[in-house]
């Protein structure tokens, strides 16, 4: 990070390669739409390369504070589409072969593990709602209209999931 | 209703947003708040870093060969970030500051979805004129300026919707060669201003200053230069 901060693009380039398959696989779940994911993850090195001095390591991995960008963009465009846009059935496309994993990656191996542990602790439902949540990044109203549920006990279930994750995460 | 613990609601409404289920006009509201209140923003950002580790288990997909060409040629051509810095140097570290403030001006924009304002002075000797574009670190310009230097007139529009964030003042900043901000004065969102450039400031508005707009208490900045956040810069060229 120091070296992009510095204007060197060969380490942004390295970062590129480490990063990009995972974080186009995160805009692609997002939008389902090869172009648009290409054109956010463009936005998203872009942003990496002027924002690299905001980066704060105390604070996040690097993979996890690039994955939000990524889905924070993804989502702008997503709304953009519509109040009730929600993915579209995801496009048949090829898996990545899993590229040799980076340390920035490997990183947060810990983090995942300890989310996946407190997400497994909600009951099944709630979990999966507050995956669909997150990977697809729709509206309240989307997941609603998905699970056919009313607005308001599909935010309630994941208020309340959230709640029992944070409790879970601190622990 | 149930008697379970909830979160609090600002905390909540900053899960949400980390998670994304937002609408649009709830996500530019949430951008907004958090330019304006450094804790409910510290809350979203915590609410990333523990929702962030899911990411890793979204299937990669590797993005085709082409792309890393374009974002290569998009890198020369983008000096914003260089000049980001020199405004972040000026305006004094501050929690938050740029990106939120701008990314709640561009939501708002987005959400507006307004056509862009085209300013066009006219009978304008040609080439005398300079323009600038003030961007944020992303997205569209949030004002355009433009310059006539024979009338030392400068016509500054906000493309801000207006209405947006009435809690706080877009100040409008000329940073000379000197690098030493000088107050033009407040822009209301979604107006147009027409500015005279008397006495010493006029030969400071050439090609190459920079333009800033920061987001201020009511009335402006009441120090010697920006007090929040900067949300858009642009440098003056001719047209």
């Amino acid at each position: 990070m120091s070296r992009i901060v510095a204007g060197d693009r060969a380490a942004l380039r390295s970062l590129y390669d480490a990063t990009s398959a995972k974080l186009f696989g995160v805009c692609f779940r997002i939008l389902s739409n090869r172009d648009e994911s290409e054109d956010v993850l463009q936005e998203v090195y872009l942003t990496i390369w002027r924002r690299a001095d905001r980066f704060e390591a105390a604070r996040a991995s690097v993979m996890a504070w690039m994955a939000t960008i990524a889905r924070n963009r993804a989502i702008d465009r997503l709304r953009a589409r519509g109040p009730l846009a929600y993915a579209e059935p995801v496009e048949a496309v090829d898996a990545a072969d899993p590229a040799p994993l980076a340390s920035a990656v490997l990183e947060q191996a810990q983090d995942e593990a300890a989310l996946r542990r407190c997400l497994g602790e909600l009951d099944a439902r709630t979990a999966t709602v507050i995956r669909t949540a997150f990977f697809d990044g729709v509206t309240y109203e989307a997941l609603a209209k998905r699970l056919d549920a009313p607005l308001g006990t599909v935010k309630s279930w994941i208020r309340r999931g959230l709640l029992r994750l944070k409790g879970c995460l601190e622990s | 209703m149930s008697g379970e613990p909830e979160l609090p609601e600002s905390e909540a409404l900053a899960a949400e947003h980390a998670l994304g289920v937002l609408t649009e006009r709830e996500r530019a509201a949430v951008e907004a708040r958090m330019a304006a209140d450094p804790r409910f923003a510290a809350e979203v950002e915590a609410w990333r870093a523990r929702l962030a580790p899911l990411a890793g288990e979204v299937a990669p997909i590797a993005p085709p060969e082409s792309l890393w060409r374009r974002i290569e040629r998009a890198l020369p051509a983008n000096d914003d970030g260089r000049l980001m810095r020199a405004v972040r140097v000026w305006r004094g570290a501050a929690f938050g500051g740029f990106a939120l403030a701008a990314a709640s001006l561009v939501a708002a924009v987005v959400v507006a979805g307004r056509p862009p304002v085209v300013v066009a002075p006219s009978a304008a000797p040609a080439g005398a004129l300079l323009n600038a574009s003030l961007k944020g670190e992303t997205g569209p310009p949030l004002f355009v300026v433009a310059y006539d230097p024979d009338r030392k007139a400068l016509i500054i529009t906000s493309l801000v919707p207006p209405g947006t964030d009435p809690a706080h003042a877009h100040q409008l900043w000329l940073i000379p060669a000197d690098k030493k901000p000088r107050s033009l004065g407040i822009i209301e969102p979604g107006t147009s201003r027409r500015l005279t450039m008397a006495g010493p400031l006029a030969p400071m508005v050439s090609e190459g200053a920079s333009l800033a707009v920061s987001v201020e208490p009511p009335g402006g900045s009441t120090q010697d230069g920006p007090s929040g956040p900067v949300a858009a810069v642009g440098q003056l060229s001719k047209i």
